[in-house]
């Protein structure tokens, strides 16, 4: 083993290792840490900070840390020391504050700034004072730390800070009011903004305004011949546009783009800093390329989709660069990032016409699944015959055959002679059995004579197929052909059969999808359940109420949301329901709930999942009794609130509070 | 203005977490909140595919339904970022090549075998740089190599085994190694040399799964790089126990540059290298296992 590797790093181990094995609680403890507090190493130091935390006499602690503050000198010391007490809590407060008023201004700065790190609102008063200070540097750390947790007064104390001539405390003002996302008025700002020493905040807080005035300042900015006040007008601008949502922007996009084409290089710079670092720059880039709608940028912007938080921008920048900028990035699909192929595909899909099927056809010899499937959305809308014979192909790619499908029923609606001849051919082919189902779907009667041979197939995908298509061809020829599907030896005939009952309904279907209910396969009975709801066959409810005590969780779901439907759940199957081990099978129970009959029974039975361990349960409860409108069960809610820890849950429980007291 | 997402389902705050926390429990990758939009996005294709109408629904498909562990598969798939690149992160790279591969070959002079597993390795580019910085090393020529890739996407196992990449994926590659171990392979494309192809192999593992990583061979090094930026705390901890397990004694952890192992044990030891901060699982004591 080569010593380089070795020696200093494994005493420095040895230091972390041995304060990491200290007992917290035993003897000694505190001294221990506090010299390791003084260790040169930073790794070290950090160790000691965070057992000091765990030490049980936590008013010695702070009183011992805020000791080691005062050793001038021992910088290193004296930071681990200050990030422990930030990490103290309350019991740092009150030591913390009798540090404000230390003679030594270094201390009182160091008080200041941990204080706010601490953010414990109850020291917006101390901090306040502290605002005046003798010494400078105690008022900026004050103003930086009411920048971090203050109140309205914070927000007034620091807005009044804007009028100061120190320009060190207007730059803490500034920054103080962005990070709490208090906007002064907006002269004050724009004022601001001509002093080179405070540009770069106030160009940031501009951000925070609504579309305008400041859009407009902003943007010029972008003329800075100094780059880190570009990047802060870009971060004001995607601020901007982040509080405005991608829909709204017409403003916005408006005044950047009046401004913005009046600079010379701006594309250029837009698209530096596109391939920046910083994600909130490139946020403002994205904003700016596309009020700028500038095409030569189409391939920089689907770059940075490479930041997943930057998705959405990106995909509305694009739609923004217009056919040009799109035609630009179908050129270059094969030079693109993956993450940039997938949102290029999706702006090309809105793009293409009856002229891109080639280009589109020569993007599926290549691309990735998902790319695929894109470029199958987007045949569908070629509005060409041309399209008709490359999705028939892909109908049997399983992945995407019923993407495909979609498709080529969206362009049979111009083509409807095109996709059937294509279709036919490919069943008389015997391509892939999912065109007999697209087949059923546009040929209605025409292709019965077809399906009732392919339902005597003898690979059994054939078969089902034939049996599913016919019952959406033909209602009669449907049920006929189901009725001999049942008796298939093959499941996935079966299933065909179940399903195609299902759409028929009527007397007939339901006799038939009992004897499903019952079938030996699970995949089968699984379909009936779903059947039974969809072709409203009452008479069925008592197969499907036994169902709900299932153990298999996936079928007593089903059967409760059959019922459902069928408008035939009954109190008895619900306390079942409620019962079931398995939550989905309680949700789909509560669901039930709410569309019954407001009964008492059922607003108990809702009150009785407030308490419930998942939190989507008891998310379905409040929801349910939000709606059932039983002022009574205000009460249980009211406390289900105070007790709920989950956020979502908390949520649900006060929209039902506040509707339940609205009546 | 064009709308990118007419007509499909929007994703209610509950389905999202309902999704998140099936997307955890299976591999540990935790989606953060602010991903809602990302989330909806990606699983579109996926509702698109199998004909289903919302997110609610297709949450019961993921639990319930008989091909619901391949469509946990797809999911996650889409989910997970697969962004890398060939001579990723340099310095790092410099700093294995000189500092940790004479250590290496010091170490196994005697059986003359050296192990890599590039966890997480999306494509491949990770591996196949790794097995060309050991041809660039001479050190290895006639030793039994092996660079072993593993991802838990067996999409991106494909593009791995098939070797071929284009522009993006050799950004960073410097023009002269991009001579020395590609051959052209169509317009814009390349393909990985035989020679480096032979010593680097890909098999699909999920570093969640405890059991599974047995398969994994005992290695010498393990790159685990931007991977472990998805998980939480709990994800990591055992992920780091499975990655300890493979290490040999005295193994090396490379982690990417945003990653460290900080409030995560003593498992590992912090070695300073002259160019980067590696982990090493120690040694053992009494230098058994050398
Ligand atoms: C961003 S890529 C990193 C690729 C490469 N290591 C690099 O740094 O360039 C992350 C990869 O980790 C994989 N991954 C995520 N969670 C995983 C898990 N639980 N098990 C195995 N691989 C996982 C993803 O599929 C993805 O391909």
């Amino acid at each position: 083993m080569s010593d380089t590797v070795r020696s200093p790093a494994g005493q420095e181990e040895a230091r972390y290792r041995a304060l990491q094995a200290v007992d917290p609680r035993g003897p000694g403890a505190l001294e221990t840490f506090t010299t390791g507090l003084h260790d040169e190493s930073w790794r070290v130091r950090h160790a000691a900070a965070e057992g000091l935390r765990h030490v049980p006499d936590a008013q010695g602690v702070t009183a011992r840390l805020v000791s080691v503050l005062g050793e001038r000198g021992e910088t290193g010391a004296r930071n681990a020391a200050a990030e422990a007490l930030a990490g103290m809590g309350p019991v740092a407060v009150a030591p913390l504050v009798r540090l404000l008023e230390h003679e030594d201004p270094d201390q009182r700065k160091l008080a200041a700034d941990i204080l706010g790190q601490l953010g414990q609102p109850q020291v917006e008063d101390v901090l306040l004072r502290a605002l005046s200070d003798e010494d400078l540097n105690v008022r900026v750390s004050a103003a930086e730390a009411l920048g971090r947790m203050g109140g309205d007064a914070a927000a007034r104390a620091l807005q009044d800070l804007l009028n100061v001539p120190t320009p060190l405390l207007r730059l803490a003002a500034l920054e103080g009011l962005a990070s709490l996302k208090r906007a002064p008025p907006l002269e004050r700002v724009m004022a601001l903004v001509e002093d080179p020493g405070v540009q770069r905040s106030a160009l940031r807080l501009l951000g925070l305004y609504p579309p305008g005035v400041a859009t407009e300042r902003i943007c010029r900015a972008l003329a800075s011949p100094v780059r880190s006040v570009r990047e802060a007008a870009l971060v004001a601008l995607g601020a901007q546009a982040s509080g405005l949502g991608p829909y709204e922007r017409g403003e916005l996009d408006a005044v950047a783009r009046s401004v913005l084409s009046g600079i010379p290089g701006v594309t250029e710079y837009v698209a530096q800093a596109l391939d920046g670092e910083d994600v909130q720059v490139r946020a403002g880039a994205l904003v700016a390329a596309g009020a700028l709608g500038a095409a030569s940028l189409a391939v920089a912007v689907a770059e940075v989709a490479r930041e997943d938080r930057l998705l959405r921008e990106v995909l509305f920048t694009l739609g923004q660069l217009g056919p040009e900028g799109r035609r630009l990035l179908l050129g270059s699909m094969g030079t693109l990032s993956l993450p940039a192929r997938t949102v290029a595909a999706e702006a090309l899909v809105l793009l293409v016409d009856s002229t891109s099927v080639a280009e589109l056809c020569a993007l599926l010899e290549w691309a990735e699944d998902d790319l695929r499937a894109v470029v199958v959305r987007a045949l569908g809308r070629t509005r060409s015959p041309e399209a008709v014979a490359p999705l028939v192909e892909l109908l049997a790619d399983p992945s995407l055959s019923s993407m495909a499908a979609r498709a080529l029923e969206q362009l049979s609606v111009a083509h409807p002679m095109a996709a059937l001849t294509a279709l036919e051919a490919a069943v008389e082919q015997r391509s892939t059995p999912a065109a007999v189902a697209v087949l059923g779907r546009l040929g209605r009667a025409r292709v019965l004579p077809t399906l009732r041979r392919i339902a005597r197939d003898e690979d059994a995908s054939w078969r089902a197929a034939a049996v599913e298509a016919a019952g959406r061809a033909d209602g009669e020829a449907g049920l006929e052909l189901a009725r001999g599907a049942l008796a298939d030896e093959s499941p996935k005939v079966r299933i065909a059969a179940v399903r195609s009952l299902g759409q028929q309904g009527g007397k007939e279907a339901a006799t038939f999808l009992g004897l499903a209910l019952k079938d030996e396969d699970r995949g089968v009975r699984v379909a009936a359940v779903e059947a039974v709801g969809v072709a409203g066959a009452k008479e069925r409810s008592p197969d499907l109420e036994a169902l709900v005590r299932h153990g298999d969780g996936a079928l007593a779901m089903l059967a409760v949301r059959a019922l459902t439907k069928l408008g035939t759940v009954g109190a008895g199957v619900l306390w079942d329901a409620l019962g079931h081990p398995d939550a989905e099978v309680v949700k789909a129970a509560l669901a039930a709930l709410s569309s019954a009959e407001a009964s008492a029974d059922g607003a108990a039975l809702a009150v009785s999942l407030l308490g419930h361990p998942r939190w989507d349960v008891r998310v379905a409860a409040a929801r349910v009794l939000g709606g059932l409108g039983r002022p009574e069960c205000l009460p249980a809610l009211g406390h289900a609130l105070t007790v709920e820890q989950d956020a979502l849950a908390r949520v649900a429980l006060s929209d039902a509070v506040h509707r339940l007291s609205g009546r | 203005m064009p709308r990118f997402d007419e007509g499909r389902p929007e994703m209610t705050p509950e389905e999202f977490r309902l999704l998140r926390d099936h997307v955890y429990a299976h591999c540990g990758i935790l989606i953060h909140e602010n991903m809602k939009f990302v989330m909806e996005r990606r699983l579109w294709p996926r509702l698109e595919a199998l004909g289903i109408q919302d997110f609610g629904s297709y949450h019961r498909y993921l639990r319930y339904d008989a091909q619901r562990s391949a469509e946990l598969e797809a999911a996650v798939e889409s989910l997970t970022t697969h962004e890398t690149y060939f001579f990723r992160e340099p310095a790092q790279l410099k700093a294995f090549r000189e500092e940790l591969l004479p250590v290496l070959e010091k170490r196994n002079a005697h059986t003359r075998r050296l192990r890599l597993w590039s966890a997480g390795c999306s494509s491949g580019e990770e591996a196949y740089t790794l097995a060309m910085l050991l041809k660039e090393s001479g050190r290895f020529d006639d030793w039994d190599v092996e660079v072993l890739g593993t991802d838990l996407s067996r999409r991106v196992l494909t593009v791995a085994r098939r070797a071929e990449y284009g522009p993006s994926a050799l950004r960073a590659t410097p023009p002269d190694l991009l001579e020395r171990y590609f051959v052209p392979a169509g317009v814009n494309r390349v393909r990985v040399r035989d020679d480096v192809r032979a010593w680097v192999s890909f098999g699909h593992h999920n570093l969640s799964d405890v059991a599974g990583s047995q398969l994994v061979p005992r290695s010498d090094v393990v790159f685990c790089r931007n991977v472990m930026i998805y998980f939480d705390l709990a994800a990591r901890r055992r992920v780091l126990g499975v990655i300890r397990d493979r290490l040999c004694p005295g193994g090396y952890l490379l982690l990417g540059h945003a990653e460290n192992l900080l409030s995560l044990g003593a498992d590992f030891e912090l070695v300073h290298l002259k160019g980067d901060l590696v982990y090493r699982r120690p040694e053992l004591p009494g230098g058994e296992g050398r």
